[in-house]
């Protein structure tokens, strides 16, 4: 690292931020690429595990909370995009290394949504612990990034507040709704105790180096598991983790995840990571011929 | 039931309809711009179905998700221009948007005109919405009117508009998948 890498470097961690006019190493914009890029990816693969339900929600309140969270999720991809656009990077490229599988989606959205528990318990504690990271966010190095997040954080907090509510519904309802929310949890809690990733220490992520993320892996997860669990257990429902306890010293304890499984998603090996991706590079295909009316009308 | 319960319920099934055929682009959409644009129109025609169906609902002593919901296919009343399933033709899309808010501006004008104040109200309200999907609408319709398939869609889905009363296979399908988790658990509230 030369000297004026160097200064970057102790600016950025000294709590600095930068613009997109300034200078910045190219290291450091490469790994903003990065993880701006699979944030954005992330908020539009998470349209489709949800997108078939606005059509099966139960109740036309449901109906227009779930379209208004999937829009919302599609604008965040939108936004998020344009400032990876500023980095260097155009959208179609993005695009195109999405459904090459080139580039990569977080793990919770290579899963399949099996009923509508699922469908609250994807709400509420998929975006609870989204929210974890993109709040952590907020105090990003890169301006222009930090600044977008404060519409995201706000708009999810309302997809957690809905989460919660058909849960919440579900839980005081009959028999059968109560096991559809506990068999969700069971399918999901694996999934999200991988979310936040392995717990390397903060120093040795690149990402935490560059002040990209102001906290570690772990303690998002100490954050999720302290905020929810507890919720999660007044509502009646088990946590599928015999292990799962908070020690005196206030750290949760839980069985290892599986970071084998982690792996094999992100990398396009999920349960839906192909189908998903396939109806992206389909329907891209189908209407490559707006684009290109739409381009020539610009020309 | 009166004409006027009958031509409220035939908006509202429209809206509902399309509100979920617009939604379908979501995600998938040729532009994210577009993505955005169908699914906040497809929110609001939920909105004005919901608003609707309580209007209807009063005056039939029952409630929005049950006429929205609970109905049997056959009692619903929407054109079969709502009811195809057209993704992935946007050309087709955009020819159903532009003609069914076309024919839309129309019938909430003459909502609006109702003797029955809240009824005018209503759809004053629901015209200032529909205002921005006729804009929307009319922007596609120049950016399209050379292609020929949009010229072709336009002449085939036309005749549509004005059918009700007749559903397509389509719309059996949509029906049976739009009400399975409502139908799942009885009793159940959700």
């Amino acid at each position: 690292m030369d000297a004026k890498e160097q200064e970057f470097l102790d600016y950025v961690q000294g709590g600095g931020q930068v613009e997109t006019e300034d200078w910045m190493p190219d290291e450091y914009r490469a790994k903003l690429i990065k993880f701006i890029e699979m944030h954005g990816n992330s908020e539009l693969m998470g349209v489709l595990p949800e997108r078939e339900w606005i059509l099966r929600a139960p109740t036309l309140q449901r109906k227009l909370a779930l379209t208004a969270k999937v829009q919302d999720e599609v604008g965040h991809s939108q936004l998020i995009y344009r400032v990876v656009e500023d980095l260097g990077k155009p959208r179609e490229r993005c695009l195109d290394d999405l459904i090459s599988g080139k580039s990569k989606f977080h793990n919770v959205f290579h899963y399949p949504t099996k009923t509508w528990g699922d469908v609250g318990v994807i709400a509420w504690l998929v975006d609870a612990a989204a929210i974890i990271s993109q709040k952590a966010l907020l105090k990003c190095s890169y301006a222009p990034y930090a600044r977008i997040m404060k519409k995201i954080c706000w708009e999810e907090s309302f997809h957690i507040l809905h989460g919660r509510d058909v849960v919440l519904t579900m839980m005081l309802g009959t028999d059968e709704q109560r096991e559809l929310v506990q068999e969700a949890l069971d399918r999901w809690w694996g999934p999200l105790m991988q979310f936040h990733g392995n717990p390397i220490s903060r120093e040795e992520d690149p990402m935490y180096v560059w002040r990209i993320k102001s906290q570690g892996n772990e303690e998002a997860r100490q954050q999720f598991l302290d905020g929810y669990v507890p919720q999660i257990w007044e509502l009646g429902l088990t946590v599928p983790d015999p292990k799962l306890r908070k020690n005196e010293d206030d750290v949760w304890k839980y069985s290892e995840p599986d970071w084998d499984e982690l792996k094999r998603v992100v990398t396009g090996h999920g349960p839906k990571t192909a189908e998903r991706l396939e109806l992206r590079r389909t329907s891209r295909e189908e209407t490559a011929w707006v684009r290109r009316a739409v381009l020539a009308e610009a020309a | 039931m009166t004409d006027q319960v009958q031509k409220i319920l035939e908006i509202a099934d429209d809206e509902l309809i399309l509100g979920w055929r617009n939604s379908e682009w979501t995600g998938i959409a040729p532009l994210l711009e577009e993505d955005v644009a169908f699914s906040s129109i497809a929110q609001n025609e939920i909105g004005h179905a919901r608003a609707l169906y309580e209007r209807a609902a009063q005056e039939l002593g029952t409630t929005a998700d049950e006429l929205a919901f609970d109905r049997s296919p056959e009692e619903y009343r929407c054109s079969r221009l709502v009811q195809l399933r057209l993704v992935p033709d946007w050309a087709a899309t955009i020819a159903r948007h532009y003609l069914y808010e076309t024919a839309d501006e129309e019938r909430i004008g003459v909502l609006k005109q109702s003797e029955d104040a809240e009824l005018a109200g209503l759809a004053a309200k629901i015209d200032r919405e529909e205002a921005y999907h006729r804009m929307h609408a009319q922007m596609w319709f120049e950016r399209l009117h050379d292609e020929p398939r949009f010229k072709a869609a336009l002449d085939e889905l036309q005749p549509l508009l004005d059918v009700r009363g007749e559903h397509t296979p389509e719309f059996a399908t949509l029906w049976e998948e739009m009400t399975s988790v409502r139908r799942s658990l009885a009793g159940a509230t959700w």
